[in-house]
């Protein structure tokens, strides 16, 4: 039943739920530049509603460090989960590489959440495609469940207040036109704020 | 999640009845939508979190006190009428793996609607 383009990461239990209700019914931006959600569109990304707040993220990379999503706010952040195993994944990790090394100092950070893959293997596999944005370790799953995340590859847009602004689940463009304009169009936001 | 896609396999026949599904768990509403999305889903997924109260109200909440101190509700249906009046309900034992078919959850519709 999941989209075809998913890997197939899932475990039962990683989300409950509770129950289903059956209810009888008695009846049946300025012109020429794409908006946000005329970019969200055309990527083919979900955007959320207002007022959604984003699960708390803190995780150890593959390099030690700590990340904390709450300690991100003023920077635009990718979230992607992703494992070694995931053939859906890999094209994505160079074009998320290329984001990183092209609007890193402008205000993205790109966080890749691994799940249930062995550190050695994972630094094998960064190493083997040049990734340098910090690899974050997800080995029991944790992160993935507060996210909901129930298949790979599946990626989230957080605006520079927080607010979460966009979730694929599945592979997506995110070495195009439209991709790195949705980066700059968010990236600029903070910008309008701050004037 | 296989309720889940279960009721998702059999949403035609729900619609022939006139039947709205709702699916509704004490989860996050960003994990939920992660999830629906995930699972594409023709029927909402409605969140409870954090207070509970619908759950609750329906007795939904596990019956095991280390999974109800959690917010885990049991898997259950009900059916409602037009006149928002619960006419049935079902609730699953066993864990995750346990699928309930549509069969019972179609035949009482069905009963109730008069088809």
């Amino acid at each position: 039943m999941r989209d075809k383009h998913l890997c197939g990461w899932s475990r039962q239990g990683v989300q409950v739920w509770g129950f289903v209700a059956l209810v009888l019914m008695s009846a049946s931006p300025a012109a020429g530049q794409p908006t946000l959600v005329d970019l969200l569109r055309v990527l083919n990304l979900s955007a959320y509603a207002p007022g959604l707040g984003l699960p708390h993220l803190t995780g150890q990379t593959v390099t030690g460090e700590t990340v904390s999503v709450t300690e991100l706010r003023g920077r635009v952040v990718l979230v992607h989960f992703w494992a070694t195993w995931c053939g859906e994944c890999r094209p994505e990790m160079s074009l998320f590489e290329r984001l990183h090394q092209d609007f890193a100092a402008q205000g993205l950070t790109v966080l890749g959440i691994n799940i249930r893959d062995e550190t050695p293997r994972i630094q094998r596999y960064a190493k083997d495609l040049g990734l340098t944005y910090p690899l974050v370790l997800d080995p029991e799953g944790v992160i993935a469940k507060a996210y909901g995340v129930i298949g790979l590859p599946t990626t989230f847009l957080v605006g520079r207040d927080g607010r979460p602004v966009a979730l694929a689940v599945g592979p997506r463009a995110w070495g195009s036109a439209e991709a790195r304009t949705l980066v700059q169009a968010l990236l600029a936001e903070v910008v309008a704020q701050a004037r | 999640m296989a309720n889940l896609s279960t009721r998702k396999a059999d949403y035609p026949k729900f619609q022939e009845l006139n039947v709205q599904i709702l699916g509704i768990s004490t989860n996050h509403p960003f994990s939920q939508k992660t999830f629906a999305e995930s699972l594409q889903l023709p029927y909402p997924l409605l969140s409870d979190f954090p207070d509970l109260q619908v759950t609750r109200q329906y007795g939904g909440l596990s019956g095991h006190p280390t999974l109800a101190k959690h917010g885990i509700a049991e898997r259950a249906f009900f059916l409602i009428d037009i006149q928002g009046i619960v006419r049935q309900q079902w609730v699953i034992q066993g864990g995750e793996d346990v699928v309930f078919s549509s069969e019972p959850l179609l035949k009482a519709a069905r009963e109730v609607a008069g088809k």
